[in-house]
């Protein structure tokens, strides 16, 4: 079977309803791994902040929310992809739905990592000289712009086109 | 704009005035030391400068002293709650006010009572301590029915007294058992350890020394003269009465606190008299004569001679002049007016203008109330903020600092409201509202507006880059950084706008030799500075390139429409969840209402916080990279910040 004829058979094969939602899945669960791991990073460097000066939790946590946002944007996503499934959907739809979720899934984890980093470095701002702690907090929300173009791609790649 | 203008003042002034023309200017309050130490035109000339003022260490052990007796006293103070706090808030003084209040206060024997006290105290608490440390050490001996001096005062026998494994006790009372001159009992256990007493005469003694230490046994000494539990209820006693007499300290020093206002007002005047001291450092020095330089706001400048005149008499030598635009040592005021005020914030945490630059806060702020708006958007969190900020604003009694801040919310949550409405969002849409965008399926309309917001801030950017070079009489880099960078970016964006929709193939040729003709512009002036024709043509395409910068720059507006969007998802998947659950009985309803408190308040603080700092990245990367450096110092008036107090 060549790759058109491939093609064309998904256009008329069902069970597109699988794919789509790994897509929901994708966009869940490795936007979210990154937030994840980001705030874990965060946290530990904030536990030992509170130690000795715990007058600075409510800051520290701002900074550890920062890479939170990764896995809302995936979770966003996967929610409008769930209220397309049902249960006769194409192939064809169900694998662009699936590619739709990539770039806030793969996006999603790796800034929330390194958002993470950014962030846990604010902390140390936090901790040596407060007045200047908004600072790290944009260092950090820096790394979120890409986060925020990814999430950006899929929203429109998941409306633009309708099957 | 709002720079405030500052005249540079060169005072000659006999030193036995010093002190009190200095506390005549803290008084007057708006002035700014140049420290002359590095002026090296001066120091040719032989004038010295002060290293360490005398008086100064005098003052630096007060204020230690009374910071000490503030530490102390502020254990015990029982503060409002809270609200109520907030509410009456820090005492106001005028300077005056604070240095006659000061005048009143002997700050010594109340720093001494309570010093004394506090000693008493912790000695007190040290030997209850150092009681109870030794409680536990006796109570596994508990049973050990000898007074302890007893077994120190053995003369034949040998004494073993201390601990081993509980493991190894099996092993250890199987090989004590076969001697017949000793005696050993196992007292006490826990979990650890066994508490072995055993007493042996003779040659035995080595042996069963040697046994012990194949059981790990570890030495203890006892304290004390009697019984263990004896001893142990003789320490109680003593911690009982240690407890009466810390309690007789914490009241003393609970009714100290009534001095503890008296203390802070101490610390607040002594703050500003160490400052004071400490502005000698800035001056030079000769015998007799003190060279001091600074700079007063120009408008106040009238007033400061005449507050001269009136304290030194006419045995003074003052120069004045207007502070020249390039002077980097210039410090800088920004005075800006009620609804600006606020945003200042954010121009001083990028950096404070140059004296010779624009103050950019009235030109940032309503682009920043725009943006804020537009990624909070929902009229449910628009409402909760005004309200919220316009409570505290009308109640309570801030900080000049913190009144500042929430005002700068206040006026935020205007525009969060009416972009509410632009979205149609109550709480994610927990109310049917009909906006003007469908933000679920008019992204595309969003995406376009936000674009556009960025198309008029950079080049309003521009413009400005254009009217300061055009003030500094620089008509030309007016035309090459700006005129030719209008030309190419609008023939471009005119250009890429023929792919989205139709426009007249007139236009698309236009536009497409509009942009060559900009971007030729930018090549041939771009590298107008570098040297040579190689450095010429590479600067020149080296300031093309930044063209890419453009198109991030207008990318980067995307996040406008983006964390409006992801917020109003957000929120809505918040509502579904709490919709789920709501129709299942009554328990389900409480859930539902516990599920739309939490997630909605987590959502609003997630929204402000992304709203907050993104708007801020929009100002600060894409608009100020257009115009504006900064690098200006700030103006610091001769009053020291106040801590316990709100000094006017």
């Amino acid at each position: 079977m060549g790759a058109t004829e491939f093609m064309v058979s998904l256009t008329q094969a069902d069970g597109g309803v699988f794919f789509a939602a790994l897509g929901a899945s994708v966009a869940v669960f490795l936007s979210g791994m990154g937030s994840a791991l980001g705030i874990g990073i965060v946290g530990q460097a904030a536990a030992g902040l509170v130690i000795e000066e715990p007058e600075k939790f409510g800051r520290s946590l701002v900074l550890q929310l920062l890479p939170g946002t990764q896995g809302l944007y995936g979770f966003v996503i996967g929610l409008l992809v769930l209220g397309r499934l049902n249960v006769g959907m194409g192939a064809l739809e169900g694998l662009y739905i699936l590619a739709a979720c990539l770039p806030i899934g793969f996006v999603g984890w790796i800034s929330g990592i390194a958002q993470g980093k950014a962030a846990a470095a604010g902390i140390s701002i936090l901790a040596r000289n407060e007045e200047q702690s908004t600072k790290g907090i944009i260092y950090a929300v820096m790394v979120e712009t890409y986060a925020l173009l990814a999430f950006v791609v899929s929203l429109i790649l998941l409306n633009a086109v309708s099957f | 704009m709002a720079i405030v203008k500052m005249t540079e003042f060169s005072l000659f002034a006999f030193d036995s005035e010093k002190e009190n023309l200095l506390h005549e200017l803290q008084k007057f309050e708006y002035v700014h030391f140049l420290d002359l130490e590095q002026d090296e035109d001066l120091t040719e000339m032989g004038l010295r400068s002060v290293k360490v003022p005398e008086n100064l260490v005098a003052v630096d052990e007060d204020i230690s002293r009374v910071n000490a007796g503030i530490d102390i006293l502020s254990k015990y103070h029982h503060k409002e709650s809270g609200l109520k706090a907030m509410r009456t808030g820090l005492s106001n003084y005028t300077f005056e006010e604070l240095e006659e209040k000061a005048s009143e206060i002997d700050y010594m024997p109340i720093y001494q009572n309570v010093r004394e006290l506090w000693r008493k105290r912790e000695g007190f608490k040290g030997e209850k301590d150092k009681s109870r440390l030794t409680i536990e050490e006796l109570k596994p001996w508990k049973t050990l029915d000898i007074p302890i001096s007893y077994l120190e005062n053995l003369q034949e026998a040998v004494l073993y007294i201390g601990t081993i494994p509980v493991n190894l006790q099996e092993m250890l009372v199987e090989n004590l058992s076969g001697y017949e001159n000793t005696h050993y009992e196992v007292v006490g256990e826990d979990k650890d350890n066994a508490y072995i007493v055993a007493i042996s005469y003779g040659d035995e003694a080595e042996n069963v020394k040697e046994n012990l230490r194949n059981a790990s046994f570890a030495k203890v000494v006892l304290k004390g003269e009697n019984k263990p539990s004896e001893e142990i209820e003789i320490l109680e006693e003593k911690i009982k009465l240690l407890d009466d007499e810390i309690e007789v300290m914490d009241k003393a020093l609970e009714e100290a606190t009534i001095n503890l206002s008296d203390l802070e007002i101490t610390y607040e005047y002594l703050n500003n008299k160490k400052l004071r001291i400490a502005a000698a450092e800035n001056f030079l020095v000769t015998d007799q004569v003190n060279v001091i330089k600074g700079f007063v706001p120009t408008e106040r400048k009238d007033e400061f001679e005449e507050k001269l005149k009136a304290t030194l008499g006419n045995i003074y030598y003052l120069q004045t002049n207007d502070a020249r635009k390039e002077d980097r040592n210039t410090p800088i005021l920004l005075d800006n007016s009620g609804f600006v005020k606020p945003f200042e914030s954010l121009t001083e945490m990028y950096a404070l203008p140059r004296y010779d630059e624009i103050d950019p806060t009235p030109l940032l702020a309503p682009f920043y109330l725009i943006f804020f708006g537009m990624m909070a958007a929902d009229v449910g969190y628009g409402v909760i903020m005004l309200l919220g900020t316009f409570l505290v604003l009308k109640y309570f009694n801030l900080k000049e600092k913190t009144k500042a801040f929430i005002k700068f919310f206040y006026y935020l949550s205007f525009s969060v409201l009416i972009w509410g409405f632009l979205y149609g969002s109550i709480f994610g849409g927990i109310i049917p509202l009909k906006g003007v965008f469908e933000p679920a399926t008019d992204y595309n309309t969003l995406l376009i507006l936000s674009i556009i917001f960025g198309f008029i801030q950079i080049y309003y950017g521009l413009a400005l880059k254009a009217y300061i070079a055009i003030r500094d009489k620089k008509y030309k880099d007016a035309l090459y950084d700006v005129g030719f960078w209008y030309i190419a970016l609008t023939g471009a964006i005119v250009y890429l706008l023929n792919m989205v929709i139709d426009l007249p193939e007139i236009a698309k040729t236009i536009s497409f030799y509009v942009m060559i003709g900009g971007m030729v512009g930018i090549v041939v002036t771009g590298g107008r500075e570098a040297t040579g024709a190689v450095g010429k043509v590479g600067g020149g395409l080296y300031s093309l390139y930044g063209i890419t910068g453009y198109v991030g720059d207008f990318v980067s507006y995307s996040r406008l429409m983006a964390l409006g969007l992801a917020g109003g998802f957000i929120a809505g998947a918040v509502n579904m969840m709490a919709g789920m659950v709501a129709d299942k009985g009554p328990i389900g309803f409480v859930a539902a209402i516990v599920i739309f408190i939490f997630g909605q308040t987590f959502n609003l603080g997630l929204s402000f916080l992304g709203a907050y700092v993104h708007s801020i990245r929009l100002i600060f990367v894409e608009f100020f990279s257009k115009f504006y450096e900064g690098g200006g110092q700030k103006f610091k008036d001769f009053r020291s910040k106040p801590k316990y107090i709100n000094l006017r």
